[in-house]
C-alpha cells in the first residue's frame, strides 16, 4: 500500500454547499442556535400540512417541537441538505425517504411487476400438439391482443368487467430475442431491440446467449402489484397470456392444450425477478428479499449506458441497491420504521463513496496497470490474497484519512454504520473491478471492516458485529454450508439477512466484477435485456438521477388514481 | 505454558494506550474525584440514599440448587443482593477521547465481573447489577478513561462522537447534559437520560490537547496518531483476515 495523490476530490462541492460559510476542514462549529426544526423548509412544510390535517380529522399528528425528547426538537445542529451523487441535485434528506419519493416507489414497482416468460414452450405446444402455424404475423397479432389483455381487458368472453386504461397505462408486453431476422419481422413497438439498445460488444454477447429463443418482457399494472404483491405478477401475467393465446390462435377455451400454455406461463417458462422466501421471512416471489445480487446488477443498466466507466456503473447499483434493500426491504418490510433511510443515503449522496471509489480506480491503475476505463478480462489482476489485502488496505486507509482530514465530512456521515458501509464498499468495488472476481471484492469488504474497527475502535451498529467480523471466513468459500458465489448471494443469504448498510453494496461489488471485465451481464442476459426497455416508467440506467427527480418532485410515476377519486 | 494476554499489536502510542487500559495489572491513573452520590445522580437510576430496588430475593434467601457452575462462578455483590440490572453508557469523541467503544468493552471485560457490554459506533453501554455498576462507574468516571469535554455519559440521544467540536472544545450533545462553565469546569446538569439534576455534578476541567493525544486510544491523522504509521498494527489485521479467509476460525498457519 502506498498513498497516491488525487487533487480533485469529488465531495468538496457538496461539503461547501452543505456547510455554507463554514471552513469545511475546521474541527469546530457552532451548535444550539439553529432554531431547531424550523431551520428546515421541509419540516416547516410538514408542520403546516399536519396542522391542516389535524383541523380536518381532529386527531393530533406531526408535532416535533413537543414530541421529540420532551420538547427539545432535533435541529440543535445544522440540518443538512444532500447532493444526490453524480447528479448535482441538492435535496432535503426527508425527500429521500421512499414514502416521500415517487421515483423510489416506481423503481421498486417496476421490478415487482415484471416477469419474463418464454414463448418457445407455447409455440411448441401450438405447432407440435395442435398443428397450428406460428409466424411473425401470428406473433404480432398475439402481441396486439396481449397488450389489450394484460392491463385487464377481456378477449374471449362477453359481459366481462375490465380495467380503465387510464389507471393501468404502465402495463404492456414486449418481446426480445437473439434472432435479428425475427426482430426485423416483428412490429417495432413490440420489440426490445438488443442491437439498438446495447453497445456493439455487449449486444453480440447478449444475442449469442439468447440465441433464437423468444421471450416476453411483461410488466403488469403498478396498481395491481401494489394492491396485491409480487407473487401476483406471474399469476396475473399467466392468465392474460393464456387468454391471448386462445384468442390469437383460435383455440378452444377449455381444451387440454390450454393447460400446457398455462403451465409454461406460470412455471416452466417464467423467470421471476426474485425467488420466494422461507416461512420465517414469508414472502412470495418478486419481493425484494429474493433478488439475487447478480440479477439485481443486471436490472441496473448503467454499464450499458456507461460501458467505459465501471466505477460509475457500480455506484449506480449501490444507490439503487441501498434504496431497495435498506430503505424498502430491511427498513420497512422487515423492520418497520423510518430510520434506515439515513444509513442508505450515505452511500449515494454527496459524492463521498464516489470519491473513495475513484481513488481506488486511480490506485489500481497506478499500481497494477489496470486500464479500468477500457473494461476487459485481459488486464484484470489475479485475485490473490496479497493483492486483495493490498487494494482493500489502501482504499480503506485513504477513506478513513479523508474523514479525518475533513471533519465536516465526518459530520455528514455521523454514524459509524454509514462510514463502515461506504469505506468497505469502496474497498470491495475497487477490488472486484480490478480482479473481475466478485468474491475477491467481498473479501476486500471484510478486510476493510476489520481495519476500520481496529483503527477507530468502533464500527457500525450491532449488526456489523455479526456479518462483518466473520465475513473473512465465508467470502471465498462456495461450499454449500459455508458460502456462495457473490452472484448467487442475496438479501436472504444467511449472514446478510438482517443487516442494513450492506446488501446494496454487495450487489454492486458483484456487478463491478463484471463491469470491470466488460461483460454484458452478470447473472441473466434475459433480465439485462428486459430492463433496457426505454418504455419503462423508471430509467434503470440512471437510478440516482431518477431518485433525485423524485426528491425534487419532478418524477411522474404510474399507479394514478385521480380518475376514480373525487377531485381535490 | 501459561497463557499471557498480549492485548493487541502495534508500535504506536495508541496501541500502547490500548494495551494499558485493557491490562488489569496496569493501575489506571485517577485524574479526578467524584462522590458516590455524584455517580448515583449522573446514572439516574435511583435517588441518592434510597434502597437498591431488587429483581429477586438475595441469593442467600433463595433455595439455590447444588450446581457445579454456581460453585465455580462466585456471584458479585449486586447479584448476591438480587439487584436490578442497570447501565451506564458513554459517547466518546473521535477527537482523541481517551477511550473508544470497542476499547471500553475490552477494558471492561478484562477488569470487571458480571457485566454485559454492548458496542456501537456512537455509544458503548455496559449493564450489570446496580451496586456493581455504581462501583464500576466510579472507576470509569474518575480515571484516565474519561475526559469531561470529549467523553459523554448519555443514556439516550447520544449523537456527537463524530461531529465537530463546539467552539469551547466540548463534544456536541443535543441535550447539553454537561456544560463548560466560565471557570473552565465541566458540570453535569442533567443525568444520563437527560433529566435535570437538583444540583450540578462537577467533573472538573477538560484535559489539555497534549494529554489527550498522549492518552487516546483512537488513531486520527489530523489531530493524533495516523493509523497508516503503525505498520505492525495494519499487518496484524491483514494477517488475521488472511488466516480467517483460508482457514476459517481454526487457523493452521503460524
Amino acid at each position: 500500500m502506498a498513498k497516491i495523490e488525487r487533487t480533485q476530490k469529488l465531495f468538496l462541492k457538496s461539503l461547501k454547499e452543505k456547510f455554507q460559510g463554514q471552513e469545511i476542514e475546521s474541527e469546530t462549529a457552532e451548535f444550539y442556535k439553529f432554531n431547531g426544526v424550523r431551520q428546515s423548509p421541509r419540516k416547516m412544510e410538514f408542520m403546516k400540512a399536519s396542522r391542516a390535517i389535524e383541523m380536518d380529522r381532529g386527531i393530533p399528528m406531526y408535532d416535533p417541537e413537543r414530541c421529540h425528547l420532551g420538547g427539545i426538537p432535533m435541529g440543535q445542529r445544522q440540518l443538512m441538505t444532500y447532493e444526490v451523487s453524480g447528479t448535482g441535485v441538492f435535496v432535503e434528506g426527508d425527500d429521500l425517504h421512499f414514502v416521500n419519493n415517487a421515483a423510489m416507489q416506481q423503481f421498486w414497482d417496476d421490478i415487482r411487476r415484471t416477469v419474463i416468460v418464454s414463448m418457445d414452450l407455447a409455440h411448441q405446444t401450438l405447432q407440435k400438439r395442435l398443428g397450428k402455424e406460428v409466424t411473425p404475423e401470428t406473433i404480432n397479432e398475439y402481441l396486439h391482443i396481449l397488450n389489450h389483455a394484460m392491463p385487464g381487458a377481456a378477449v374471449v368472453q362477453e359481459h366481462m368487467v375490465e380495467t380503465h386504461p387510464g389507471l393501468v397505462d404502465d402495463c404492456y408486453v414486449k418481446v426480445f430475442t437473439g434472432d435479428q431476422e425475427l426482430v426485423d419481422d416483428l412490429e417495432p413497438e413490440f420489440v426490445i431491440d438488443v442491437e439498438k439498445l446495447f453497445p456493439t460488444k455487449q449486444a453480440e454477447e447478449l444475442r449469442a446467449e439468447v440465441g433464437k429463443a423468444l421471450y416476453q418482457a411483461i410488466h403488469i399494472p403498478t396498481t395491481v402489484c401494489r394492491t396485491c404483491d409480487g407473487g401476483t405478477t406471474s399469476r396475473w401475467s399467466a392468465m392474460q397470456i393464456g387468454m391471448s393465446y386462445i384468442a390469437a390462435y383460435r383455440m378452444c377455451a377449455g381444451e387440454a392444450a390450454v393447460a400446457d400454455l398455462s403451465f409454461a406461463a406460470k412455471h416452466a417458462g417464467v423467470v421471476h425477478m426474485a425467488s420466494l422466501l422461507p416461512a420465517r421471512r414469508a414472502r412470495g416471489p418478486n419481493e425484494p428479499g429474493g433478488i439475487k445480487f447478480g440479477l439485481f446488477s443486471d436490472i441496473i443498466q448503467a454499464n450499458r449506458k456507461y460501458p467505459n466507466d465501471p466505477a460509475k456503473a457500480s455506484l449506480e447499483v449501490v444507490g439503487a441497491g441501498t434504496m431497495l434493500f435498506d430503505q424498502i426491504w430491511l427498513g420497512s418490510y422487515m423492520s418497520g420504521g423510518v430510520g434506515f433511510t439515513q444509513y442508505a443515503t450515505a452511500a449515494y449522496t454527496d459524492n463521498i463513496l464516489d470519491e473513495f471509489t475513484y481513488y481506488g480506480m486511480d490506485y489500481i491503475k497506478d499500481k497494477y496497470r489496470v486500464d479500468w476505463k477500457n473494461p476487459s478480462p485481459k488486464d484484470r489482476v489475479a485475485p490473490t490474497q496479497e493483492i486483495v489485502n493490498d487494494i482493500a488496505t489502501e482504499v480503506s486507509l485513504n477513506a478513513m484519512e479523508q474523514y479525518e482530514q475533513y471533519p465536516t465530512m465526518m459530520e455528514d456521515h455521523f454514524g459509524g454504520s454509514q462510514r463502515a458501509g461506504v469505506i468497505a464498499a469502496a474497498s470491495g468495488l475497487s477490488t472486484s473491478i480490478a480482479t473481475g472476481n466478485s468474491n475477491a471484492g467481498l473479501n476486500a469488504w471484510y478486510l476493510s471492516m476489520l481495519l476500520h474497527k481496529d483503527g477507530w475502535s468502533r464500527l457500525g451498529f450491532f449488526g456489523y458485529d455479526l456479518q462483518d467480523q466473520c465475513g473473512s471466513a465465508n467470502s471465498l468459500s462456495i461450499e454449500p454450508d459455508r458460502g456462495l458465489m457473490g452472484e448467487l448471494r442475496g438479501p436472504n443469504y444467511p449472514n446478510y439477512a438482517m443487516n442494513v448498510g450492506h446488501q446494496g453494496e454487495y450487489a454492486a461489488i458483484v456487478g463491478g466484477a463484471h463491469y470491470g471485465r466488460g461483460d454484458a451481464f452478470c447473472y441473466s442476459p434475459l433480465v439485462k435485456i428486459c430492463f433496457a426497455d426505454p418504455s419503462l416508467k423508471f430509467d434503470f440506467a440512471e437510478p440516482r438521477r431518477e431518485f433525485a427527480k423524485g426528491a425534487i418532485r419532478e418524477f411522474m410515476p404510474a399507479g394514478e388514481r385521480s380518475l376514480i377519486i373525487p377531485a381535490r | 505454558m501459561e497463557y499471557k494476554p498480549q492485548y493487541g499489536p502495534g508500535t504506536s502510542i495508541v496501541a500502547e494506550n490500548r494495551r494499558k487500559q485493557m491490562n488489569p495489572d496496569y493501575k489506571l491513573e485517577r485524574v479526578r474525584s467524584v462522590t458516590d452520590e455524584d455517580v448515583v445522580l449522573i446514572l439516574g437510576h435511583r435517588a441518592p440514599g434510597s434502597a437498591y430496588p431488587s429483581a429477586h430475593p438475595p441469593l442467600a434467601e433463595q433455595q439455590e440448587p447444588d450446581c457445579p457452575m454456581r460453585r465455580l462462578v462466585k456471584p458479585t455483590e449486586g447479584a448476591k443482593a438480587g439487584d436490578r440490572v442497570r447501565y451506564i453508557q458513554f459517547t466518546d469523541s473521535m477527537f482523541n477521547a481517551p477511550s473508544q467503544p470497542y476499547q471500553r468493552t475490552y477494558t471492561e471485560c478484562y477488569r470487571f465481573r458480571g457485566i454485559d457490554p454492548g458496542t456501537l459506533s456512537g455509544r458503548q453501554i455496559v449493564e450489570c447489577r446496580e451496586r456493581d455498576l455504581e462501583k464500576y462507574a466510579k472507576e470509569l468516571v474518575e480515571t484516565e478513561l474519561l475526559d469531561p469535554a470529549r467523553t459523554g455519559i448519555r443514556g439516550a440521544t447520544v449523537h456527537g462522537h463524530s461531529l465537530r467540536l463546539a467552539e469551547n472544545g466540548m463534544m456536541f450533545d443535543m441535550l447539553q447534559r454537561s456544560v463548560l462553565g466560565e471557570d473552565g469546569v465541566v458540570r453535569y446538569v442533567k443525568n444520563q437520560i437527560g433529566e435535570p439534576l437538583d444540583r450540578p455534578v462537577v467533573l472538573g476541567k477538560p484535559m489539555d490537547e497534549n494529554w489527550l493525544k498522549e492518552h487516546t486510544t483512537i488513531f486520527h491523522s489530523l489531530v493524533g496518531t495516523p493509523y497508516r504509521d503503525d505498520r505492525e498494527y495494519i499487518e496484524y489485521i491483514q494477517r488475521i483476515h488472511s488466516l480467517r479467509t483460508k482457514y476459517g476460525f481454526m487457523p493452521k498457519e503460524e
